[in-house]
């Protein structure tokens, strides 16, 4: 271990950790869900209606103004796990399906 | 025997090795997709395979590096990917290696530096293909995945450094 690899390591925390703060705190809490896919806007919903949205192979739903994948045919189930999101720009991704939920 | 035979002899055998070792790349990287670290952010791995990379780079054998790196990449996708995971692969792939390449060459960094920022290079080169394939929103894992680089990267240039050592050792015995 040389001086230069804790210097690397040092940064990159340091980078990632200002990124993560100004992500988190940058954002306020968004308005609407934009459903997309193939990075085309596909539906619109305000996030102050509760709902299910299905699609062909997930189901998201907007409950108390957050949204959180209910289900998804994929195998990996990352989407499914990703848990719940509120504040705009944040998203969850079903890579596999290529289905995008944004808040905006 | 004569040297021209001898040459093509350690042709051959430099070639049987860069086989056996893009072979081992693609049995880690397989039992490495049997865990699956997707929960924290989409595309997380360890990279072992990638120690492979980091013995040949610092084996001085950049040719080697390249060769190994390519040919796993393209082996994997052909056998458990698809189009889409290849140009992750590659555009990983490909940055990762370069800068671990160039970043060797500076005496300030040993293995473990250089693995660690191979690995958020790695990562970093993901999310903008990402950001390309599915949309910008993707950047939001940046940090995690920027981390997630470093800190498994490191952990890959740990175990190359204790295989560097053991190379050493054993080639002063011979
Ligand atoms: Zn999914």
């Amino acid at each position: 271990m040389k001086k230069g690899d804790i210097i690397i390591c040092a940064v990159v925390f340091a980078v990632a950790l200002i990124l993560a703060v100004v992500f988190f705190f940058a954002k306020p809490e968004g308005k609407t869900l934009l459903v997309k896919a193939d990075n085309k806007v596909i539906y619109e919903y305000p996030l102050d209606v509760d709902r299910e949205i299905t699609l062909e192979h997930n189901t998201a739903v907007i409950k108390d103004g957050s949204v959180f994948m209910l289900s998804a045919d994929c195998k990996n189930q990352i989407c499914v796990k990703s848990g719940e999101i509120s504040k705009r720009g944040e998203c969850i991704v079903c890579l596999p399906n290529r289905v995008i939920l944004e808040i905006r | 025997m004569s040297a021209e035979q001898g040459n093509s002899r350690n042709k051959i055998k430099r070639l049987c090795i860069y086989a056996l070792l893009t072979a081992v790349c693609l049995i880690i990287g397989y039992i490495e997709s049997l865990v699956n670290f997707g929960f924290i952010a989409p595309g997380i791995k360890i990279g072992l395979a990638n120690s492979v990379a980091c013995l040949l780079i610092f084996s001085r054998d950049i040719k080697g590096a390249l060769l190994v790196n390519i040919a796993r990449i393209l082996l994997s996708a052909l056998l458990f990917g698809s189009p889409l995971s290849l140009v992750f692969a590659l555009s990983g792939g490909i940055i990762s290696l370069a800068a671990m390449i160039i970043l060797s060459k500076c005496r300030q960094f040993s293995v473990i530096g250089v693995s660690a920022f191979g690995g958020v290079l790695h990562n970093m080169a993901q999310c903008v293909v990402g950001a390309c394939v599915i949309g910008v929103g993707i950047f939001y894992y940046l940090p995690v995945l920027m981390i997630s680089g470093v800190l498994s990267g490191a952990l890959v240039g740990v175990l190359s450094g204790l295989i560097l050592n053991r190379m050493k050792s054993e080639n002063n015995v011979q």
